[in-house]
């Protein structure tokens, strides 16, 4: 079924070289249309910096990258208007109300100033922030600023959504409830690239890759990488694969 | 440069300001503090010195000269002593500047056509303020002999000599010589870039600081969106510090601009587009509000303090230092103040100034967004 989409991310080859440091070694890999596509790998492993450049923040240093039909080296404002992200580190505007920071995406995504009204309901609503709209934002629970972090990267309803480790120092039931959120956003069509450090919530992707040094060790649906790693052993699950997988490389 | 994505970052950061008590004291109260401290404490006239007077004459024309002395705007007997000791201590406390000494006989020798020296002691501790007041006091001594000797002539009936030059003095652009009138353009100009520089150094630090500069990379906006969307509400929080300034100079010491006032909105707005990208390629630089505020200090503050010819002439500085002043902003905003609230100077004669400052605007304009893009924007 999954050939049948088209490819939303395209990476071929993709390095990106600090002076003599590789942070990203020559990787390729697709993402097709909405597709919850898991990015896993630990702090320092490149993942970040694939981010970055998928994102259009990083210029890679070779290879090929496109992001919605968009260039990775020469349409970089194109990728980042096609896309919504939502960081590991808070993206939101703390001294500010959650109206206040949905006005800002509002504006910095060129919505047309007479769907404003629409988009920032649509926005509260998704979020479900209706009776906290003029508070400050630092003084919401740190379940509803992430909810209103991730409304703020859908507002302009992006083609890609990028996930970088949303959920850490959420609750569990926040975190169901979020992957709910996101399984719906999926089945809508759009595409949710994901990165976490819970391996729980990593089986809520279809398709994972996993990255370590800057190469790609693993790629396939949590099962598949499961078996492959750990074959003959039931009870494993991706947390002994991806703790396998990195000591593996690491020798 | 797409004027929504501008008016949203404008917003978000007047946002920022009106919640941040720091930056609004900041704003507001140093130009305040600055204006009341430089224009009162630090005046660099010299009046009412303070002098004492041992005289040991006690003739009516010895309690003349003293009472003439009393009586000039420039020096105050604050005390009459009876003895030398006395007048050394008066000298060496700093309770007294200066010292009028006049020696027993010395009427009997003026009226026996002898020479009748006084002494006169001066504390040149400070001799910027001991050679202004040696001067007065060598032009006070001068005049008094004048009008001896006319006393003299017009007793004995004889016609006026005229001294064969007289210099006739005409002071132009500042014609009561105040100190005042010279240091206004001097805060202004300071004020300008702490509020410009410093406010703005913390800006981009900040959102380093907070993790939400990941965000804006994230997001489509350009280095120029960015830059100009912040810079909007310091700009307009500069502008409004000028007139508060220039408001009261003119309610306070009565310092009345001669020439344009919008030429003068002009000039600060070009000086303060250099200060606050200053500040904000600071902020990029630094990446934390701490560094950033005191490379501020470092790299505005003090230069425009003390290279821009405030308060040291750059004339007297050595060649090195003169050449450092060139790049200095504040030294050409406050030539150009200078000559509008003085000179009524306009544009014509003042055109290499607002070129210079717009010249640094345009590098600094270049190197903040030369900045942003390697950081990925």
């Amino acid at each position: 079924m999954t050939t049948s989409r088209p490819d939303t991310i395209f990476v071929k080859d993709l390095e990106k070289k600090f002076g003599q440091f590789v942070a990203v070694d020559r990787i390729s890999f697709s993402v097709k249309k909405g597709e919850i596509f898991g990015f896993l790998g630990p702090n320092g492993s490149g993942k970040s910096t694939t981010i970055r450049m998928l994102c259009g923040i990083l210029t890679p240093t070779s290879g090929q990258g496109f992001v919605a039909g968009h260039d990775i080296y020469t349409e970089p404002e194109k990728i980042k208007q096609s896309i919504g992200y939502m960081s590991q580190k808070f993206s939101l505007y703390e001294d500010l109300t959650p109206f206040e920071n949905i006005r800002f995406y509002l504006g910095v995504y060129k919505i047309p100033p007479d769907q404003w009204e629409e988009r920032m309901e649509w926005t509260i609503d998704t979020a479900r922030l209706s009776d906290v709209r003029n508070r400050l934002t630092r003084d919401l629970p740190p379940g509803w600023r992430q909810r209103l972090a991730l409304g703020c990267a859908l507002l302009h309803k992006p083609d890609i959504l990028f996930l970088d480790e949303p959920t850490s120092g959420v609750d569990p039931l926040t975190r169901r409830h979020f992957w709910e959120f996101i399984g719906q956003l999926a089945g809508n069509g759009m595409t949710v690239f994901a990165t976490t450090h819970y391996m729980d919530e990593a089986h809520n992707c279809e398709r994972i890759v996993m990255i370590n040094e800057g190469k790609i060790v693993a790629a396939g649906s949590p099962s598949e990488i499961i078996s492959e790693t750990i074959p003959g052993n039931p009870d494993a699950d991706l947390k002994d694969a991806f703790i396998k997988l990195m000591s593996r490389s690491n020798n | 440069m797409n004027p929504i994505k501008i008016q949203a970052i404008a917003r978000k950061e007047f946002y920022h300001l009106i919640r941040d008590f720091r930056s609004l004291y900041l704003a507001f109260a140093i130009p305040l503090f600055l204006i009341l401290l430089f224009g009162y404490a630090l005046s660099l006239d010299v009046d009412n010195i303070k002098t004492v007077a041992m005289d040991h004459d006690k003739t009516s024309l010895s309690r003349d000269l003293i009472r003439k002395l009393d009586a000039s705007s420039y020096f105050n007997v604050i005390r009459h002593l009876s003895n030398t000791k006395e007048v050394t201590r008066y000298l060496e406390h700093g309770r007294a500047t200066m010292a009028i000494v006049i020696p027993p006989g010395w009427t009997k020798n003026i009226k026996a056509d002898r020479e009748a020296p006084i002494q006169i002691l001066l504390d040149g501790s400070d001799p910027n303020f001991a050679s202004i007041s040696l001067g007065y006091i060598t032009k006070f001594v001068g005049e008094y002999n004048n009008n001896l000797l006319f006393d003299f002539l017009d007793r004995k009936s004889l016609e006026k000599i005229k001294p064969p030059v007289e210099g006739q003095i005409r002071v132009w652009f500042n014609e009561n010589l105040e100190s005042r009138n010279f240091i206004l353009p001097g805060i202004i100009a300071i004020i300008i870039m702490i509020v410009g520089a410093m406010l703005t150094s913390l800006v981009i630090a900040r959102e380093y600081e907070n993790g939400t500069m990941e965000t804006i990379f994230s997001l489509p906006i350009g280095a120029g969106e960015f830059l100009t969307g912040k810079a909007i509400p310091y700009f307009f929080i500069g502008l409004a510090d000028v007139l508060i300034a220039v408001l009261m100079g003119q309610a306070l010491f009565g310092i009345i601009m001669k020439s344009s006032f919008w030429l003068m909105v002009l000039a600060s707005s070009i000086y303060l587009f250099v200060a606050l990208s200053l500040g904000l390629l600071i902020s990029i630089i630094t990446k934390s509000q701490l560094v950033a505020n005191q490379y501020a200090v470092l790299v505005t503050y003090l230069p425009s303090l003390l290279l821009s010819d405030f308060v040291f002439p750059i004339v007297n500085m050595p060649k090195v230092l003169q050449l450092i002043t060139y790049i200095v902003p504040a030294r050409y905003y406050i030539d150009i103040l200078n000559g509008l609230y003085l000179r009524n100077l306009g544009m014509a004669h003042q055109w290499p100034s607002y070129t210079a400052l717009i010249a640094m605007f345009i590098i600094l304009a270049f190197m903040n967004l030369l900045a942003l893009k390697r950081e990925g924007m």
